[in-house]
């Protein structure tokens, strides 16, 4: 091959090496853009008039006052629309037989939507669940229940070879020539109004009990679970961790014995996840009875050996990195080797050290096949203080997975599985940046 | 100023004086507290290689918890059924525990993951370490490492919430896109080709002949790609939820291992033998291939097997992703049918399962455990044994 042509090869493998590289950082944006996105929207939205009701009913924030005046402008915007509801059930009895079936039909299925968009009408009793009590609270999920109250979704089988097809067909066909018909253009022009939609940062979304199975508040109780099952496993990892790798790096001699310990603490990185939640089940909870049943504390062990091999893995490295000369002087001195530790090594090596129990933190906030048969519940409240060793807690990771496959309306609370990823995620990475820092710091440190 | 340095100098020779003088009591050697210094320096150094002890004994606890229950498992039932059977029906009664299907689930989800994820792992690790700017690298790192801080739900909520309706409602049009995004590339080969069979073929009218080579061999791969994505535009997928989702996203999962590790061995081989091959006249792409990857193709090689460990001990992204019919898909390395993996049969079965007398349904899972258990043990050993050969190999030299 000639000069061109290595000349050629050279680049052509330049120009894969980048785009694989690029494949790295799109495959990143791509992933968490939306995320980001949508995550923001469970904090940051557009809230009508019925979630303003409900902050008032069930979390008594709000000017009640003000509310009532709101009120009364939507219900004047409402009315028009009630009344014409009213004269057309009076006057469906006027309708020849087989019409008035098909029109009650659809009138029911219409006043279905409607109810689901503006809550109990005016006069009917108020249903006892919360999510039937008002209708839509934020104005992208309005937007979604409007097209439902203007079109009417169906299946078209007429072509047999392939899949049913969706058309979208106005409910205002269904009504022609009765007195509905001019009701939607009403309602669609009179959405603003109806339901007076403003912007609004619900900041206690970290904190607010969630209400009615996630339809309303917040995140609370996962986020102080999460909290929970994290600090745990530091609590016992950590002591564990860090007195193992000073055994390893500062007495242990290289012998059988000391590199059968070693590889065993590699084997157990090596663990798939979900086998640490069946050996906490077999273990924890169904052979010694840390707690009867699933249990903060059952769980935090199990994330606390998950997370050992990291720990110790880092907390090594950091303790080798604490230059000769350090252990020399000390030891010159006159100190005892474990004196010369703890008063010389250890805090030298202490951001690295603590670059690997923040990493390790992120890594059991984020867990989730562990918990699943020690720790977590999908619904309720966290857990008091001096009951995590034995009750159970919901916890961020394992309700993203309940609430995005288990609950009965997914598609209604989109906003608060992405608001919970969001903050996962943003747990996860502050506190990896936070190790980032550290690093950097200590690496400086040690090169003076 | 001078007096009250004089003042100073003064106090720290006092100081001084105190100290040796204090110090001249300690230093005389009483027998009894160097017993007792000893005694405790034993007991410390025992107390210490006692929690070593307990948690390197973590993992033989595993072993043994987990095998133990598994073990009930294969005492009663047949372990050809296990292993062969794809009749999987552990509520039906009598029940039927073959998981074929769920083992080949996992393998073709991992499979599916390797090969993407490998490829374009080791590439970007070699432009990591040798082909871009330091700046560049420095951006580069922290964004592999915020790939691998992500929580797996998070990545499985993804493949869930965006991928899925993605490929269902738009199968076809994705496709057809990443059959672009794939081949485009490839005319570089093709420029290469074209250079060399000119080359060879016509040595008397080269520039003509490779102009008209490569031309013609472009113009045919775009054909070709064109002709595809024609027909595969129309292509329908029944489930987003299926083994392709599940195992791109778990592809992107094991990316930042593969990454870290290959560029670590890289980095290890040292300027020395690059520069060799540079004064010998080699490009950087050829000093690359030729000489610095198959010198840390055994580090590379351990990035991918524990690359391969991260893919089949997953859990909530397959769990999520991949559909969850134990079934072998048809024709069996068919990626657009949901299938079942090993760690979401675990996860998800478990929940059923009678946890406190332990049923056969209970017993079976821990059998599954059991074996990726062994699977990840023998990789783990795998990778080990390649590292610790190598670092011998090189301390050697």
């Amino acid at each position: 091959m000639n000069l061109a042509g290595r000349k050629l090869l050279d680049k052509a493998f330049t120009i894969l090496g980048m785009l694989s590289s690029g494949f790295l950082v799109i495959a990143i944006i791509i992933l968490l853009t939306p995320i980001f996105m949508k995550g923001i929207g469970a904090f940051v939205f557009r809230a009508t008039i019925e979630y303003r009701k409900m902050e008032l009913d069930l979390f008594e924030r709000g000017d009640r006052e003000e509310l009532e005046k709101e009120i009364k402008q939507a219900e004047s915007a409402r009315s028009p629309l009630f009344e014409k509801l009213k004269n057309f059930k009076e006057g469906i009895s006027n309708f020849p037989p087989a019409e008035k079936k098909r029109l009650s039909e659809s009138f029911h299925d219409f006043e279905m939507c409607l109810r689901e968009l503006l809550g109990p009408f005016p006069g009917e009793s108020v249903p006892e669940l919360p999510r039937n009590k008002y209708g839509a609270t934020r104005w992208d999920q309005a937007l979604i229940k409007l097209k439902s109250v203007l079109y009417k979704e169906e299946y078209d089988y007429t072509n047999p070879s392939k899949m049913g097809q969706k058309i979208m067909k106005p409910r205002s066909k269904e009504f022609a020539g009765t007195s509905l018909e001019n009701l939607f253009p009403y309602l669609e022009q009179n959405m603003e109004k109806i339901l007076q939609p403003k912007f609004v940062f619900y900041r206690q979304f970290l904190t607010d009990a969630s209400k009615d199975a996630h339809f309303f508040g917040g995140i609370g109780p996962e986020v102080i679970g999460t909290i929970y099952l994290t600090l745990g496993a530091i609590v016992f990892a950590v002591p564990m961790g860090i007195l193992t790798a000073i055994y390893l790096t500062e007495y242990s001699r290289q012998n059988w014995y000391t590199s059968i310990l070693r590889t065993l603490i590699s084997t157990l990185s090596g663990v798939p996840s979900v086998v640490f939640g069946l050996f906490g089940l077999a273990f924890f909870i169904n052979s010694i009875h840390v707690s009867q049943s699933k249990s903060v504390i059952a769980g935090s062990l199990t994330l606390a050996l998950l997370i050992l091999p990291t720990i110790v893995r880092s907390s090594e490295e950091a303790i080798l990195a604490v230059p000769k000369t350090y252990r020399e002087a000390a030891l010159s001195l006159g100190a005892s080797p474990w004196k010369m530790i703890v008063s010389v090594l250890l805090p030298a090596a202490l951001p690295g050290i603590l670059t690997g129990i923040i990493i390790s933190m992120g890594r059991a906030a984020g867990e989730t096949a562990p918990i699943i048969f020690t720790a977590a519940v999908s619904l309720g409240e966290a857990p008091k203080l001096l009951d995590i060793f034995s009750q159970p807690t919901p916890a961020l990771s394992w309700n993203i997975y309940n609430l995005a496959t288990e609950h009965q309306k997914v598609d209604q609370i989109r906003h608060v599985q992405y608001g919970m990823v969001f903050s996962l995620i943003m747990i996860v990475l502050s506190l990896n940046c936070l190790a980032i820092m550290l690093r950097s710091r200590f690496v400086k440190k040690l090169k003076g | 100023m001078a007096s009250e340095s004089m003042n100073e100098i003064e106090r720290f020779q006092d100081g001084n004086a105190r100290f040796l003088s204090h110090n001249k009591t300690t230093f005389q050697i009483d027998r009894r507290e160097e017993l007792h210094n000893k005694f405790f320096s034993f007991l410390g150094r025992s107390f210490l290689l006692g929690v070593t002890t307990i948690s390197s004994l973590a993992v033989l606890f595993i072993f043994f918890f987990i095998l133990r229950d598994s073990i009930l498992f294969f005492q009663q039932r047949d372990i050809r059924e296990f292993f062969f059977s794809t009749q999987w029906f552990p509520s039906r009664d009598p029940s039927e525990f073959g998981a074929g299907a769920i083992f080949w689930g996992s393998f073709l989800v991992t499979a599916g993951a390797c090969a993407f994820a490998i490829p374009i792992g080791i590439m970007t690790a070699v432009c990591l370490s040798d082909i871009l700017p330091f700046s560049a690298r420095q951006i580069l790192k922290p964004l592999i490492e915020i790939l691998a801080a992500i929580p797996s739900v998070a990545y499985g909520f993804f493949a869930l919430v965006v991928i899925a309706p993605l490929l269902q409602e738009r199968g076809g049009q994705v496709l057809s896109y990443l059959i672009w995004l794939l081949g485009a590339p490839l005319a570089i080969f093709f420029l290469i080709i074209g250079e060399m069979s000119a080359d060879k073929l016509f040595p008397k009218a080269k520039t003509a002949a490779n102009f008209i080579i490569t031309g013609a061999l472009i113009l045919l791969e775009f054909l070709v790609l064109y002709t595809l994505s024609r027909h595969i535009f129309l292509f329908k997928i029944s489930s987003g939820t299926n083994a392709l989702n599940a195992s791109f996203i778990l592809g992107i999962m094991i990316l930042p291992t593969i990454v870290s590790v290959s560029e670590d061995a890289l980095q290890s081989i040292g300027r020395e033998l690059r520069e060799g091959s540079y004064a010998l006249g080699a490009t950087r792409a050829e000093t690359l291939l030729l000489v610095v990857i198959p010198a840390a193709s055994p580090g590379i090689l351990s990035a991918v097997i524990l690359g391969i460990m991260r893919a089949v001990g997953e859990t909530m992204v397959v769990w999520m992703a991949s559909g969850n019919s134990a079934k072998i898909p048809d024709p069996c390395f068919n990626f657009f049918e949901p299938i079942r993996t090993l760690t979401a049969t675990i996860a998800g079965d478990m929940g059923e399962a009678d946890h406190v007398s332990g049923s056969m349904r209970y017993h079976v899972l821990f059998a599954m455990a059991a074996c990726m258990l062994i699977i990840s043990f023998s990789l783990n050993i795998a990778s080990e044994w390649i590292m610790k050969r190598t670092r011998k190999k090189v301390t050697g030299e």
